[in-house]
């Protein structure tokens, strides 16, 4: 069979980022109509980098890049669009107080009919199967809605050579599933698509070849369905990685932290926890899913002293079984009850860590108020910052470098490493591994789980559920601001937490717990399994 | 990068060579001037509160160009020195500089000046429109001033003579007859100013009134503009004013309403309304007081200049004028001269219905404003007066002046 | 290949961290470059030849003791100022009230001198008016930041407006103690008994605003770099939702900072009273809260650079009198070339973040 027109070719592309850092180099890669590309590569491999030099934002230092065979020069994205390229990116450009039909139609040139855009709106809907009330205005769209409206955006500017980068991290299983079904419809119409990510297991299921990025330089083509999640592993971070998460039962698990009828409400009046009974044990992690938005972050919040609480308690148990109302407390305040609490909260750069500050400073977030006088210490910060770096193996140009400058991956190791520094008794982690490259995120998983047999009380907020049921000894699955299930994380299947995610569950007692959490509530009785 | 560096370095030396190379180079310019001139080799530094686009600095200005061309020196003139420390600090610098006679040209000024001169005692200071030089005791600072009562007694005949052609021309009634006047503080300065100017003004139409607004700042054209602007609009019919900027002249061409102003002419800006300026000549006083110090004469701690030394003076007159202006300002100039005439004369007004017979003025400042000298004298009110001092001190409200905005 | 490529002329390209050494020589050649683009200007605008004019202003600032002294002087308290206003701007808590607070310190510091005169000696009458106009300054301070704290009113406007409360408020007091009554000018205050003005220290009039205001430039480079109030400033300034997290009470830290920073003000004000005018005037501030912004920005909130900064307006303002004066060139002119030189200064800011790539010449394609 004779090799078919490729869509979009790269040729040897360069791009610097100052004097010898290479975002990429010697790139060579083919896009080919009807196909899914995967573009995978670990976080700072360049995947994006170079997928913005084919939509407009960067110019290439060296190489060529031709569409259709021809030679093309792309200074601006408004030459990507006329060259049928279009990209939707990670963070939505979207005007927020405007509609989706006007978001779609902005800053196109030519006279404005908003009826006849509304209606080829409609038609790309229909044709590939999305759904779009062109009216709805964007602020009250959801973030699956939002990305709808981008590659409709894209779409409706003609493009048919797209680019998705990491559509699926923002959304649920279920609306994965939908986005891949129109990516196959796209495909069918002819569509050149790319899709920038690193779940393998998507890559598995949605693309039909992957091209696979090392620290910029290109490593090579699979086709998908002759490759496994391993070898592609292999060929990400060259060399062989053991995948899979060691689950070492809880050793002697005792009641860590109650909480009883939890109910919060935002700042917007909407109730966000409603009578939320939970109990999480000393040595255990606890798994917590739910869709996005559906009280997570208020529960952590509320167990940190961040979050103002409508009614309710949360007890921590000292080892010796002395109680402690954490409710009411602020952060300071719990620590000085002798509580040592730990946070990675989800956002890294805007809550956890100071984004200018360097390694050193951002270390001593947890320990300025320590010692006597006016005066902060500079000297321990420094050498734990040493330490960290050390240990966790954080690549980083030094000390004093801020961590807004460091990869996604090297910043939550700082982080962690920060948070698990304090020795907590009761560690926190919301999406800990959101955006991490897999070595990133086996890394901090495997911290997670020696904390957790050191006997730290774990809770784990995550999305990717094949992860979650690899890691956690129980699942709460949390609905609508409600517990809608506890799950042994060891029975549990992935189809059954994802239903519990989506819909109320009418009665919670069918569900299993571990032995530990049922022997009952008084942690005296407490002895183990 | 180092060759560039050193390319740089080279540059700035060379800039900074230049720079001193210049410097030194204009001192000798100056150096020669002055020998070269002969007459005179001293030298005179001025202050000016504002630079000269104010009427009020520019006649200061022009003075002291005229009375130093006179002499045939330079004079050094340093603008747009506030009401402050800076004073003392750009007369010290004056003085630094080998200036032997310091000129401050603002009211504020003053105890700044005292302050240098306390400090220089070898070096004369002089001070317009100060009140303290006469109860300070310092041998080398001295207030100055001119009888310019007398010079817009002079105006307020040309604006009464405009009045009375339109009453004549049946474009106003008598009654109609409203002079407004646009002043900056309610001090005597002022208050002498605009009383003077409408008993000029009454002395030809005697029905006539008048309107006085204050603005709180020497130099506010914005603020003059609006004052002027709403005098216009309260039926003032002729506008005459004593602040320093362009404002008041310039609402009133808007407006089309004659107006009479002061410092000098604003015939250029406006043509159509100008009438007259009266205005202090400062250059009588600087030949005077610089030829003086030349010579290592005392003079004057406390001088006025008045129409006989040259130091009151008018504009022409704009093309405005009603006819018989000149004759009738003529006259009077006579008679102000021969002492046939006083503008403050008793018969003249009235202060609260009644003539005055005694008043005892503040002429020697203090906190308190106590009166201390008696003012009354023969029947006229001796402002600027023989053993009183230059500055104004008529501070009285007569009857047929109101007065608006009087918070400053 | 009918189309001929569109290689664009140039393109821009984010630089990394450049060393210290290699910023210093731009910012360098920004400073030479204004010169030379200001020489320019001058010589056609005016005829005269540049380098009088530089050497003009090299002499207005240094050309004696006594202007070297008050060149300094002027730096001391525009530096105060700037400085004083750092903490609140690291805290990105926009304080552009810092005239308002000088204004009130300085009226505080009159209204000791003139009501304690011969009441009190003049040591005690100084430490009051300290006291007085440090308090005031915090005052005026405090407000904007209790409003921000309580009820996230904006602070931008809020300090703005304060300083036309400050004004008026001078206003109306200069007008009660006026002499003479009606000529809006208070003069100087205790001229003859001297009750009230500052020390002079080492026998020079200038050396108290010299001397404090270094020490507080120093101090407040420690106190923001190495305290825990310091630390909580950044962190309140980077990130509010960081500060929370780590258990800052923002609130406190918000009022704590104003305060400090208006108190700070209120310093200058007392300065510009007691010690250099001995009069207040509503301009007695000159804008130099306004200017003060600017220094501090272009420092990048560096107590210390903002020496050289605060130094470079200085040197400006006292040389375009000398300008004026020599070469009968309008203030104004002076004012343009400061203007031209922090234009190139600010403006090659961008030169250090990014490198301008050409069009390699061999690189044409057909």
């Amino acid at each position: 069979m004779e090799k078919p027109q490729a869509a979009v070719s790269m040729r040897n592309i360069v791009k610097t980022f100052g004097k010898g850092v290479y975002a990429n180099r010697d790139v060579d890669l083919d896009i080919y109509h009807g196909e899914i590309l995967s573009l995978l590569g670990e976080n700072g491999s360049g995947k994006t980098t170079l997928m913005n030099m084919l939509s407009g934002i960067y110019y290439p230092d060296e190489g060529e890049i031709f569409i259709n065979s021809k030679p093309v020069s792309i200074n601006s994205p408004k030459d990507a669009y006329e060259l049928g390229i279009g990209m939707v990116h990670q963070h939505f450009k979207l005007v927020d107080v405007l509609t989706a039909a006007e978001n779609i139609v902005l800053g196109l040139d030519g006279a404005l009919d908003l009826n006849k855009a509304k209606e080829k709106i409609r038609e790309i809907c229909a044709r590939y199967g999305f759904e779009v009330d062109p009216d709805k205005k964007i602020y009250s769209m959801s973030v699956s809605e939002k990305q709808t409206v981008e590659i409709v955006k894209v779409l409706y500017r003609g493009a048919d050579i797209l680019i998705l980068d990491e559509p699926t991290a923002v959304l649920t299983p279920q609306e994965t599933k939908k986005l891949f079904e129109i990516m196959r419809n796209m495909k069918k119409d002819g569509k050149a698509l790319v899709i920038i990510t690193h779940k393998l297991a998507e890559v598995m299921e949605i693309s039909d070849r992957v091209a696979i990025l090392r620290q910029g330089k290109y490593v090579g083509t699979l086709i998908t369905k002759n490759t496994s999640p391993k070898e592609m592993t292999d060929m990400m971070v060259g060399r062989k990685v053991e995948l899979g998460i060691e689950r070492p039962e809880p050793i002697d698990p005792k009641l860590r932290l109650r909480i009883s009828n939890l109910s919060v409400t935002d700042a917007e009046g909407i109730q966000k926890l409603k009578n939320i009974n939970l109990d999480i044990y000393s040595g255990e992690i606890l798994g917590i899913a739910g869709i996005s938005g559906c009280g997570q972050k208020e529960l952590l919040e509320s167990v940190a002293g961040l979050q103002k609480v409508d009614s309710g308690s949360i007890i921590y148990y000292d080892d010796d079984g002395t109680e402690k109302e954490l409710v009411g407390m602020d952060p300071v305040k719990i620590k000085e009850l002798g509580v040592a609490l730990s946070f990675v909260p989800e956002d890294r750069l805007g809550m956890g860590l100071v984004g200018d500050m360097d390694l050193s400073d951002n270390m001593m977030l947890r320990s300025f108020r320590d010692g006597k006088g006016v005066f902060t210490d500079r000297k321990s910060p420094h050498e734990r910052a040493e330490k960290i770096v050390k240990q966790l193996h954080v690549d980083t140009p030094g000390i004093e470098t801020p961590v807004r400058k460091l990869s996604g991956g090297n910043i939550q190791k700082v982080l962690v490493g920060r948070e698990l520094y304090l020795r907590p008794s009761v560690l926190m982690t919301a999406y800990v591994v959101r955006g991490l490259d897999i070595n990133s995120s086996y890394t901090i998983y495997d911290l997670i789980v020696f904390q957790k047999l050191s006997g730290t009380a774990v809770i784990f907020v995550g999305e990717d559920l094949d992860v979650l049921l690899q890691i956690s000894d129980r699942v709460c699955v949390l609905c609508d601001g409600q517990v809608n299930g506890i799950l042994d994380g060891r029975k549990a299947e992935k189809s059954e937490v994802g239903l519990l995610m989506t819909s109320l569950a009418e009665n919670h007692e069918s569900v299993s717990e571990p032995a530990y959490a049922k022997t009952g509530s008084d942690p005296e009785k407490e002895g183990g399994n | 990068m180092k060759k560039l560096v050193s390319v740089l370095l080279a540059a700035m030396m060379a800039l900074s060579l230049c720079a001193c190379g210049a410097s030194a180079g204009s001192a000798a310019d100056g150096g020669a001037k002055d020998a070269g001139s002969g007459a005179s080799d001293i030298k005179v530094g001025f202050i000016c509160l504002h630079d000269e686009n104010s009427t009020y600095d520019l006649n200061f200005i022009n003075g002291a160009k005229e009375a130093c061309k006179n002499l045939g020196i330079e004079p050094i003139i340093k603008v747009n020195i506030p009401e402050g420390q800076e004073c003392y600090d750009a007369a010290c610098e004056l003085a630094d500089a080998g200036c032997s006679f310091i000129f401050a040209d603002s009211f504020g000024h003053e105890d700044y000046m005292i302050e240098a001169a306390k400090e220089y005692p070898d070096i004369q200071f002089s001070h317009a429109t100060g009140t303290k030089a006469h109860t300070e005791g310092l041998a080398n600072y001295h207030n100055a001033f001119a009888s310019i009562y007398e010079g817009r007694y002079l105006a307020g005949i040309v604006a009464g003579m405009k009045l009375k052609e339109m009453i004549d021309a049946g474009e106003i009634t008598p009654d109609q007859a409203k002079i407004g006047y646009v002043g900056a503080f309610t001090y005597a300065e002022v208050i002498s100013g605009y009383t003077s100017f409408f008993l000029g003004a009454r002395s030809v139409v005697p029905e006539a009134t008048m309107e006085v607004t204050f603005t709180g700042s020497w130099y506010d054209e914005t603020a003059e503009k609006e004052g002027a602007t709403k005098l216009i609009q309260d039926g003032c019919v002729l506008i005459s004013q004593h602040a320093d900027s362009m404002g008041a002249p310039t609402a009133c061409e808007n407006a089309g309403v004659p107006d009479v102003s002061y410092n000098g002419s604003t015939e250029a800006a406006c043509p159509n309304t100008f009438l007259v300026s009266s205005r202090i000549d400062w250059a009588p006083y600087f030949e005077y007081a610089i030829k003086a110090t030349a010579n290592k004469e005392a003079y004057d701690t406390d001088w006025t200049g008045t129409l006989e030394t040259g130091s009151v003076a008018l504009t022409d007159l704009g093309k405005s004028v009603a006819d018989g202006t000149k004759e009738a300002v003529e006259e009077a100039k006579k008679k102000l001269q021969d002492g046939s005439l006083h503008v403050f004369d008793t018969s003249t007004f009235t202060v609260e219905g009644k003539e005055l017979t005694t008043y005892m003025a503040d002429v020697d400042t203090d906190p308190d404003y106590k009166g201390d000298h008696e003012a009354i004298k023969d029947g006229y009110f001796n402002e600027s007066g023989e053993g009183m001092r230059s500055a104004p001190y008529f501070d009285l409200q007569i009857d047929g002046i109101s007065l608006l905005d009087t918070a400053f | 290949m009918e189309k001929k490529i569109r290689v664009p002329l140039f393109h821009l390209a984010k630089r990394e961290e450049l060393s210290k050494k290699k910023k210093f020589i731009i910012r360098i050649i920004a400073i030479v470059a204004a010169l030379l683009l200001c020489a320019l200007l001058t010589a056609l605008a005016t005829g005269i030849n540049p380098l009088e004019v530089y050497g003009s202003l090299v002499g207005g600032a240094f050309g004696s003791v006594r202007k070297t002294w008050i060149t300094l002087q002027d730096l001391s308290i525009l530096l105060l100022i700037s400085v004083a206003l750092t903490p609140a701007f690291t805290m990105k808590f926009w304080n552009i009230g810092g005239e308002g607070q000088v204004l009130v310190g300085g009226l505080a510091t009159a209204a000791c001198m003139i009501l304690l005169e011969n009441k009190i000696p003049s040591v005690l009458i100084m430490l009051v008016s300290f006291i007085a106009a440090v308090l005031a300054g915090a005052l005026w301070g405090l407000i904007p930041a209790v409003c921000k704290a309580k009820w996230n009113t904006n602070e931008t406007l809020m300090t703005l407006m304060m300083n036309y409360i400050a004004t008026q408020l001078v206003s109306f007091f200069v007008i009660i103690w006026e002499v003479p009554k009606g000529s809006g000018k208070i003069g100087i205050i205790n001229q003859n008994s001297h009750d009230g003005w500052m020390v002079q220290l080492f026998g020079s009039k200038y050396m108290l605003c010299i001397v404090v205001s270094a020490v507080v430039t120093v101090f407040m480079y420690i106190y923001l770099n190495y305290s825990k109030h310091g630390y909580e400033i950044q962190v309140v300034g980077q990130s509010i939702n960081t500060a929370k997290y780590v258990g800052i009470n923002i609130s406190k830290v918000i009022i704590r900072t104003m305060l400090l920073s208006g108190a700070l003000c209120g310093l200058a004000g007392m300065l510009l009273v007691g010690s250099i005018n001995h009069t207040i005037t509503t301009t007695i501030a000159g804008g130099q809260g306004f200017t003060a912004v600017m220094v501090s920005w272009m420092a990048k909130f560096n107590p210390f650079t903002m020496i050289p900064c605060a130094f470079l307006i200085v040197f400006m303002n006292r040389g375009a009198g000398e300008i004026a004066t020599n070469f009968g060139l309008n203030p104004s002119f002076a004012d343009i070339m400061t203007g031209i030189i922090l234009f190139f200064i600010i403006g090659c800011e961008f030169f250090i973040n990014y490198s301008i790539k050409f069009r390699k010449m061999s690189g044409g394609r057909s």
